[in-house]
C-alpha cells in the first residue's frame, strides 16, 4: 500500500505525537561556537583563520619534514652511494634509474631511484600527510558544512552553491576524489561545471607539495591567481551553459570531537592508496621522460613545440618535458622544473601552464567514469566539454599571467 | 540476506558499517560523505550475511547522483533487508524515509542512531511504544562507542515487512485509547 506525502506526514504527524517528547533544553557552550562559526558577521573571520591556519600547518609540516630530513637523508646519503654502487655509469640503466652522473643533489638527478623516490616519498609525502591530517579534523568537527554556508552566496555567482566547496576542497588533496564527490551537486550543470573547473584550477596536494619546496615565496600568488582564474571562467561557463543551479536547503551537522581512532584511520587509508596509485605514475613518469631524452624524442618535440611555448607561452622548449610528464603526475611535471635555467617570470609561468593544462591521468580516468554514469554520450559530454574549457583557459588565462608580470616588471 | 544500510546523509551509516563488517569506509562529520555504495561481510548466528553501506538519501526521489546510487540500490535488492538508520534527535523526517521503504514492501529493523545526542538534547523518545505501532524492530544504538550494537544484530533477523495499514491502524487507535486516559 502507498500513501500520498501528505498521509505520510500525517502519519508521522500521529506517530511522534505519541512518542517523543521534546524536553527543555539550553543552550549549550558547542551551540554557541556553533553560531559563531556560521554567522557571516564573526564566521568569516573565522573561516579565513581557520584557512589560513590550515595553508600555515602545510607549509610548515611539509617543509619540516622535507627539508629537515628528507633532503638530508636523499642528497647526502642515498644518491651518492647509489652513484658509487650502481654499475656503468654511461649506460642507459645508470641514467634512467640514477640519472645525471655526478648530480649533486636530487633534484638535478633525474633517475627512478633518485629523483624519482626524492619526489614521491621525500617531498609528496609528508605535504600529503601534512594536508590529509588537517582535513580530517575539518572533517570530523563538523566544520565543512559551516564553510558551506559561509561560501554559499559567492558559489553561487558562478552558478554552483556552498556544498560546491566539499569537491574543492577534497581536490586540493587530490583531483580524484574532489570528482567523484561532485555527485551530491544537484544539476547537471553544476556536476559539470565543478568537474571542469576543478580539473583545471585546483593543484593537487602532491603538487603543491613539489610548488612549495621549489618556490615558496610564489606559491601563495599562484594559489591566488588559480583562484581568481576558476571565479573568473565559473562565472562566463555559468553564463554560457544552460541549466539550473536550484538553492539547497543544507544540514549543518553538530561539531563532534574527532575520535582518534578514526582519524588514524583515514590517515592510514589516504596515504596507504596515496602510495599504491601515486607512486608507480611517479616512477614510471621518470622512466617515461628518460626513455624519451635518450631516443631523442623529447628533443624533436621541443623543437616542434618551441613556437607555441617560446613564442606564446614565453617559457622555454625544455618546458615540453615536464608537460609530457604532467599527463602522468603534476608533481613531477612541477619537479622537472627545477633543474632548467629560467627567469623568475618564466618559472612562474611554467607553473601556472603546468596547473592548468591537463588534469593527470588518474583525475582523467575518473571523469570518463563520471560521465559513463551517463553512458557514452555522458562521457563524450564530459571529455569533450572539459578539453574545450582547459584549451580556452590556457590560452586565455596564461595569456593574462603574462601581461600581469609584463606591467609588474617581472622578467 | 543482504543487509542495506539505509538512511538520511550524516545519521552514521558508515560507522555502523565499518562497525557491522570491521572494513574501514570513510567516515566524517559532513552530510554526503559516502557517494558510492561499498559492501562487505557480517556474521549472524554463523551464517555470512552482506552487508551494503548506501549512500544516504532524503527519500526515494533522488536530488542528485548519490541519492540516484541508493535508490537504484535498493530498487535492485528486491530480496534485502533494510536496517534503517535514523537520527534520533530527528526522528519525525527521518521515519518518512522509513515509511517510504516499508510502502514498498521491505522487511526493516529499525536503528535510533546518535541517541546520546537526542539525550543531551532532552528529547526522549519511548522505543516500545514506536516498535508497537510501526511493528518492526526499533533500537537505540550509538555506533560511534558500539552501544546497542550486538542488540541491533540479534534482531537483524526479525526484521518484519511493515504493514502500512496496521501502521495507521495503530497510530490512530493508541491515540484515542490515549484521550480516553
Amino acid at each position: 500500500m502507498k500513501l500520498t506525502i501528505d498521509e505520510r506526514w500525517e502519519l508521522i504527524d500521529r506517530i511522534s505525537r505519541q512518542t517523543v517528547a521534546f524536553g527543555g533544553y539550553k543552550h549549550t557552550l558547542k551551540d554557541a561556537i556553533g553560531d559563531l562559526t556560521v554567522k557571516p558577521l564573526t564566521g568569516i573571520p573565522i573561516a579565513l583563520t581557520v584557512l589560513y591556519g590550515f595553508w600555515s600547518f602545510f607549509c610548515s609540516f611539509a617543509g619540516f619534514f622535507t627539508d629537515g630530513f628528507m633532503v638530508k637523508i636523499f642528497d647526502d646519503h642515498w644518491l651518492p652511494w647509489l652513484m658509487e654502487v650502481f654499475p656503468d655509469p654511461d649506460g642507459w640503466l645508470f641514467k634512467i634509474f640514477v640519472g645525471e652522473y655526478g648530480a649533486e643533489s636530487c633534484f638535478e638527478a633525474f633517475g627512478v631511484l633518485t629523483s624519482g623516490l626524492f619526489v614521491a616519498v621525500g617531498v609528496v609525502l609528508p605535504a600529503i600527510v601534512a594536508f590529509y591530517l588537517f582535513l580530517i579534523v575539518m572533517e570530523d568537527t563538523g566544520y565543512l558544512p559551516r564553510l558551506a554556508v559561509l561560501i554559499d552566496t559567492l558559489l553561487h555567482k558562478i552558478g554552483l552553491h556552498g556544498f560546491a566547496v566539499v569537491p574543492m576542497i577534497l581536490s586540493l588533496g587530490c583531483n580524484v576524489p574532489g570528482v567523484t564527490a561532485t555527485r551530491n551537486l544537484e544539476t547537471e550543470k553544476q556536476r559539470f561545471m565543478m568537474i571542469a573547473l576543478l580539473s583545471v584550477f585546483i593543484p593537487c596536494g602532491a603538487q603543491l607539495g613539489v610548488m612549495l619546496e621549489l618556490v615558496p615565496e610564489y606559491v601563495g600568488w599562484i594559489m591566488i591567481f588559480l583562484i581568481m582564474g576558476m571565479f573568473v571562467f565559473g562565472f562566463i561557463l555559468n553564463k554560457l551553459i544552460p541549466g539550473r543551479a536550484p538553492e539547497i536547503l543544507m544540514d549543518v551537522p553538530p561539531y563532534r570531537k574527532p575520535r582518534w581512532r578514526n582519524v588514524g584511520n583515514k590517515l592510514w587509508m589516504r596515504t596507504s592508496s596515496f602510495f599504491t596509485t601515486a607512486i608507480p605514475f611517479v616512477l614510471l613518469g621518470v622512466v617515461l621522460v628518460n626513455l624519451m631524452y635518450l631516443t631523442g624524442m623529447m628533443d624533436r618535440l621541443a623543437t616542434v613545440f618551441s613556437p607555441l611555448l617560446t613564442g606564446y607561452f614565453g617559457v622555454p622548449e625544455e618546458t615540453v618535458a615536464p608537460l609530457v610528464a604532467g599527463f602522468l603526475r603534476k608533481d613531477l611535471a612541477i619537479f622537472q622544473l627545477a633543474s632548467m635555467e629560467m627567469t623568475a617570470g618564466q618559472l612562474i609561468t611554467s607553473i601556472v601552464l603546468i596547473s592548468l593544462y591537463f588534469p593527470c591521468i588518474a583525475t582523467f580516468a575518473m571523469i570518463i567514469r563520471e560521465g559513463w554514469s551517463s553512458g557514452w554520450k555522458g562521457v563524450l559530454k564530459y571529455l569533450a566539454g572539459s578539453l574545450l574549457v582547459l584549451g580556452f583557459v590556457v590560452f586565455v588565462w596564461v595569456g593574462v599571467l603574462r601581461i600581469i608580470l609584463m606591467i609588474m616588471g617581472v622578467d | 540476506m543482504k543487509v542495506l544500510l539505509m538512511g538520511h546523509p550524516n545519521v552514521g551509516k558508515s560507522v555502523f558499517f565499518n562497525r557491522l563488517t570491521g572494513a574501514k569506509v570513510t567516515e566524517s562529520n559532513y552530510p554526503g560523505t559516502t557517494i558510492d555504495y561499498t559492501e562487505g561481510w557480517m556474521r549472524i548466528m554463523d551464517k555470512e550475511v552482506q552487508v551494503v553501506d548506501v549512500p544516504g538519501t532524503f527519500s526515494l526521489d533522488p536530488k542528485d547522483k548519490a541519492e540516484e546510487v541508493a535508490v537504484k540500490m535498493l530498487r535492485e535488492s528486491k530480496d534485502a533487508v533494510i536496517v534503517c538508520v535514523i537520527d534520533s534527535s530527528k526522528i519525525e523526517r527521518s521515519l518518512y524515509l522509513a515509511l517510504e521503504i516499508m510502502e514498498e514492501g521491505y522487511p526493516m529493523v529499525i536503528a535510533l542512531n546518535m541517541w546520546d545526542i537526542a539525550r543531551d538534547k532532552n528529547i526522549q523518545v519511548d522505543v516500545e511504544k514506536l516498535e508497537g505501532i510501526l511493528g518492526v524492530p526499533v533500537l537505540p544504538t550509538i555506533a560511534v562507542s558500539g552501544e546497542g550494537m550486538r542488540e541491533l544484530v540479534s534482531r537483524i533477523e526479525e526484521a518484519k515487512k511493515g504493514n502500512i495499514q496496521m501502521i495507521l491502524k495503530n497510530a490512530e487507535g493508541m491515540e484515542n485509547e490515549a484521550d480516553h486516559r
